[in-house]
């Protein structure tokens, strides 16, 4: 087929990026944390599908997790403690033509921004945000987050934590207009690597839960299911993840779920004794907040001017 | 020796009676006689053109939309009173702005001479509506992005920096509160280095400017370039003329996206654009402008206007044209050998599909409201389309409706419905479509015919609605017809639909016969003449051609067919008296066993000495890199992998292989039996061997 020649024009400017591309500085994070995998993922996915670094944005809230920003080599948002989510929907709103991504942690979201999660889920706007949850605030240096297993001993829990933990996908699942949910653990990297790119591909509000481990401060909470397959639930479906040859021989304890059921999606998010690893949930029929609020005309420099001198009128006082 | 022949065999030898100047009454089919008067029916017209088309279809069938107020709660007598009183007024006027009281948001089109051209318009004027749309959301964005980036410019230039713009950017309400000259010559020492370059700016304000006096699609109540035309050869002076602008604009498009990426780069793109310049703009780039739509009357296509109408379909312009047919039948010159006047259209139309290229539509004015997904396709379609309409509106008919007659061509066969889609795929299976043609596996539709025989005792037979059925319809050709009496047949009868499958030579045992009714309904057996019996057989010829080219009864496949069943037998003749060629089975069957072995000799090209990470399974964590970051190192997808097992101590692969979040070191044997602590080390790896 041939190609128009404006076509070919403008794709002179595509330009090949490699993963170098994508990395910026040397992560602080400890030395074997799960989020130096999350972040080999998403650098590889930005590689793989081409994003522009001057088109991708990365937001985040604070927290280990929200250093992530510090570490690509493209637009980033380092904001403050819970609001990671509004400030990407502010981008949003304004700069659709971005890509936007949100890495947040469990404190980070959960807690302080747990409002804004909330109503960012009803929302559905086109966003990949990725949960680092690794069960305990590591930057502050250990204490127990609203994930932390019942009984977590940390500094503002020395007696071990009162309450059972919050189940981010439960919580999720639950929400008006949920589009997109997902599992994966910072340990498979091949089925991290297929959820992220899944998710981006999503138009709407992806949010992918990523158990994650912190060697600093609960270095064994994950050693039951890192050290034992039978207890990752490998979610396998044409319409979501399909699982490799390779990960079915290790993990052999599989099952054919479709993302498009939300009930079952549900039920497998209430499960405590296996971690299910790929997408609950999926429904690209939900509308995004930005298109129902889409107006039909750009916001030029005139149109604002009129707008704004329409709303100051209303308020002058002309000389008699 | 003389031999006597019978006055209806000489009539349908000749086609002339003996000693009589007419054919007697004007007669019509017997399968149209129920539908004579369709006001009083509820049928697909008139059309209701919808003015806001965002609630429901552009246009559709006043009965569909009586039926949807039904549902939606309207009362029942009332809506149809209402649509009868609609359906009588627009048959009476041809079009009518019906009363807010209706609730109808639009136009209503009765099925007459203008309807095509009206009902085209009105899709068309829908689509563009919607292509100037998107058209001036890219121009519109465009424009700002550009504006912007001039304003930027202007706002780090000396200018922008100086006292007066800076007092200019503040209302009057705070400028006393500034010292502005300060402000300027504080801004003044920084040093600002990406301003515009002379010939950027320049490009930038000539593309703006091209942008902003298009007049394809204007804004601002600007005077607009006029798209539609009642000629072919009008149309394509217009497309002539406006290229050099269309190629001026596409140019400022793109020129525009580039520079609004901040990609645009004189040494790649200035020659391009030259190139683009000399060698014209691909007829892709002009699905961003306005397609033309063009209404010619089939009657006018020749000469010059028919080359005209070639030379748009064969260079795929995008001009939507409707080639209307109103008299299909043309005058009867039987004996003259002549080719009606109405097949023009309809051999234009299967000319263009040997084009390739070009969207196809097929259609008689009765099947418009059925075939409205495959209007919006020819609208839609990027290229020339060519919409080839029989209105049925010839006036040739008596008393019998436009709606009626354009039915009865298609049923016919006379102007089947047919739609080519380039767009649809690569094949002609997804290309053509015969939809909207009844009973399109048969040569003629069969219809079920009830009626009173002589004895008043009803009969019921299924009739083929032919060629000659439809030649019935048309008052000019009433001389090719000869009623029977109903005393004294001299010759025997067969159904003219069985007489077009079998040609015979001489005089015919059996002569054609259709069922027609006069005036009055009452129902006579007609014979047809041979001329027109073998018009019937041409027409079932082109009818059965296209049959094939929309999957029916294709003579390859059956041909295909008929050859690989003829070699399965052969074979299966060959074969069945050689029951020994079963034990041969087993030794082939042993193949296969040798397949598994393979992963397992992989496997083994491993040396087990050597030390090796499990790559895939990396979390890329850092562990092992920081242990020794010239034995280990990261690949391309940032996953560990072991590049110099010598580079490092065994010790270091213990150590790695321990720290190892999810286990997928393997330090394999020591290198250097000298290493100090081996005894230890070696038990440590044990477990990671």
């Amino acid at each position: 087929m041939t190609m128009m020649a404006t076509e070919c024009l403008l794709e002179l400017c595509e330009q090949r990026h490699e993963l170098e591309d994508y990395q910026s500085g040397v992560p602080r994070w400890c030395t074997g944390c799960g989020d130096n995998a999350i972040l080999a993922a998403v650098q590889r996915l930005c590689r793989d599908e081409g994003l522009r670094p001057e088109k991708t944005v990365f937001v985040s809230g604070i927290g280990c997790s929200s250093r992530f920003p510090h570490y690509m080599r493209t637009y980033g948002f380092h904001g403050i403690h819970g609001r990671a989510l509004p400030v990407a929907e502010g981008v949003r709103l304004a700069r659709p033509d971005l890509t936007v991504f949100v890495n947040t942690g469990d404190g980070d979201c959960c807690s302080i921004g747990a409002a804004h999660w909330i109503h960012a889920i009803r929302y559905n706007m086109n966003m990949t945000v990725f949960l680092h949850d690794n069960q305990i605030y590591g930057l502050t240096k250990m204490q127990a987050s609203p994930t932390s297993p019942r009984g977590t001993k940390s500094n503002t829990t020395p007696r071990g934590s009162t309450l059972e933990a919050l189940q981010p996908l439960s919580v999720t699942l639950g929400v008006q207009n949920v589009s997109f949910v997902a599992q994966a653990v910072d340990w498979i990297p091949e089925s991290l690597f297929e959820i992220v790119k899944a998710a981006y591909h999503h138009q709407g509000f992806s949010f992918v839960r990523i158990v994650q481990r912190c060697p600093e401060w609960l270095p064994k909470v994950w050693d039951p299911w890192l050290h034992d397959p039978k207890r990752i639930l490998m979610l396998d479906h044409p319409q979501g993840m399909q699982v490799s040859d390779g990960l079915k021989q290790v993990y052999k304890n599989q099952l054919a779920h479709d993302p498009s059921n939300l009930d079952r999606a549900r039920e497998i998010a209430s499960d405590t004794d296996r971690i299910p690893v790929g997408i609950l949930y999926r429904n690209p029929e939900v509308p995004c907040y930005e298109e129902l609020r889409a107006t039909p005309g750009l916001r030029t420099t005139a149109k604002l001017k009129q707008g704004l001198e329409a709303e100051l009128d209303k308020f002058t006082f002309w000389p008699q | 020796m003389q031999v006597e022949v019978h006055p209806d065999t000489a009539f349908f030898l000749t086609g002339r009676r003996a000693g009589k100047a007419s054919a007697g009454p004007v007669l019509c089919p017997a399968l149209l006689a129920a539908y004579r008067d369709l006001t009083k029916l509820r049928y697909d017209f008139p059309l209701v053109l919808r003015a806001n088309s965002k609630d429901g279809p552009l246009f559709e069938p006043l009965s569909a939309l009586t039926d949807r107020l039904i549902e939606g709660g309207a009362e029942r007598q009332q809506a149809l009173r209402v649509e009868r009183e609609l359906r009588a007024q627009a048959a009476a006027a041809g079009a009518v702005a019906p009363a807010a009281a209706a609730k109808i948001d639009g136009e209503l089109v009765d099925c007459d001479a203008a309807m095509p051209a009206r009902l085209l318009a009105h899709v068309w004027r829908a689509t563009q509506e919607g292509k100037a749309a998107a058209f001036r959301r890219t121009v519109e964005r465009l424009i700002v992005k550009l504006d912007d980036i001039l304003r930027a410019d202007r706002a780090r230039s000396a200018e922008g920096r100086s006292a007066a713009s800076l007092k200019a950017s503040f209302g009057d309400l705070h400028d006393q509160a500034f010292d502005f000259d300060s402000m300027s010559k504080f801004l003044g020492t920084v040093s600002v280095q990406t301003t515009l370059s002379d010939s950027r700016r320049g490009r930038i304000e000539s593309t703006l400017a091209a942008l902003r006096v298009q007049r394809f699609y204007p804004t601002d109540g600007a005077e607009a370039l006029a798209f539609r035309f009642e000629s072919c050869a009008a149309a394509l002076q217009a497309f002539r003329e406006r290229v050099p602008d269309v190629m001026r604009l596409a140019k400022a498009i793109t020129l525009a996206e580039l520079e609004v990426e901040g990609e645009f780069s004189s040494e790649r793109h200035d020659a391009l654009f030259e190139r683009l310049a000399a060698s014209g703009l691909d007829l892709r780039d002009l699905a961003l402008f306005p397609d033309y739509l063009v209404c010619v009357r089939e009657a006018h296509a020749r000469g010059a206007e028919l080359d005209a109408l070639l030379e748009i379909l064969a260079g795929g312009l995008p001009m939507k044209i409707l080639l209307q047919t109103d008299d299909l039948l043309g005058e009867p010159l039987a004996h003259a050998g002549h080719v009606p006047a109405g097949a023009h259209g309809r051999q234009l139309a299967h000319m263009a599909l040997g084009l390739n290229s070009v969207y196809v539509l097929q259609a008689s004015a009765a099947q418009l409201a059925v075939q409205r997904e495959r209007l919006l396709q020819a609208m839609h379609y990027p290229g020339a389309s060519l919409i080839s309409v029989f209105s049925g509106a010839g006036g040739h008919a008596g008393d019998l409706p436009p709606y009626l007659v354009a039915a009865a061509a298609t049923e016919s066969r006379a102007f089947p419905s047919f739609s080519y889609d380039p767009a649809a795929g690569a094949d002609w299976a997804s290309r053509f479509s015969l939809a909207g043609n009844p009973q399109p596996e048969r040569d003629w539709p069969l219809h079920a015919l009830a009626y009173e025989d002589a004895e008043h005792q009803r009969v019921q037979a299924q009739v083929a609605f032919t060629l000659m059925d439809f030649a019935a319809c048309d008052a000019r050709y009433a001389e090719h017809f000869a009623a029977v009496p109903r005393a004294g047949r001299g010759a025997a009868l067969a159904p003219a639909a069985e007489c077009v499958q079998r040609e015979t030579k001489g005089v015919p045992d059996k002569l054609p016969s259709l069922f027609l009714v006069d005036g009055g309904d009452l129902v006579h057996h007609a014979i047809v003449d041979d001329w027109l019996l073998r018009e019937a057989r041409r027409c079932a010829e082109a009818w059965r051609s296209l049959q094939e080219l929309g999957g029916i009864r294709n003579s390859h496949a059956e041909r295909l067919l008929a050859r690989e069943r003829q070699n399965w037998e052969g074979e299966r003749a060959a074969a069945a008296p050689a029951p020994a060629a079963v034990t041969a089975a087993p030794a082939a069957a042993a193949a296969p066993a040798a397949t598994p072995a393979a992963p397992a000799e992989a496997e083994k090209e491993r040396p087990a000495d050597e030390p090796y990470i499990e790559t895939p399974r990396c979390s890329s964590c850092d562990e092992c890199i920081q242990i020794n970051n010239k034995m280990f190192a990261y690949d391309a997808n940032k996953q560990a992998r072991i590049v110099d097992a010598s580079a490092g101590t065994y010790r270091q692969l213990v150590e790695a292989a321990e720290s190892c979040q999810v286990a997928i070191i393997h330090p394999g044997k020591p290198r250097n039996p000298d290493e100090s602590g081996l005894e230890d080390l070696l038990k440590r790896a044990e477990s990671f061997l």
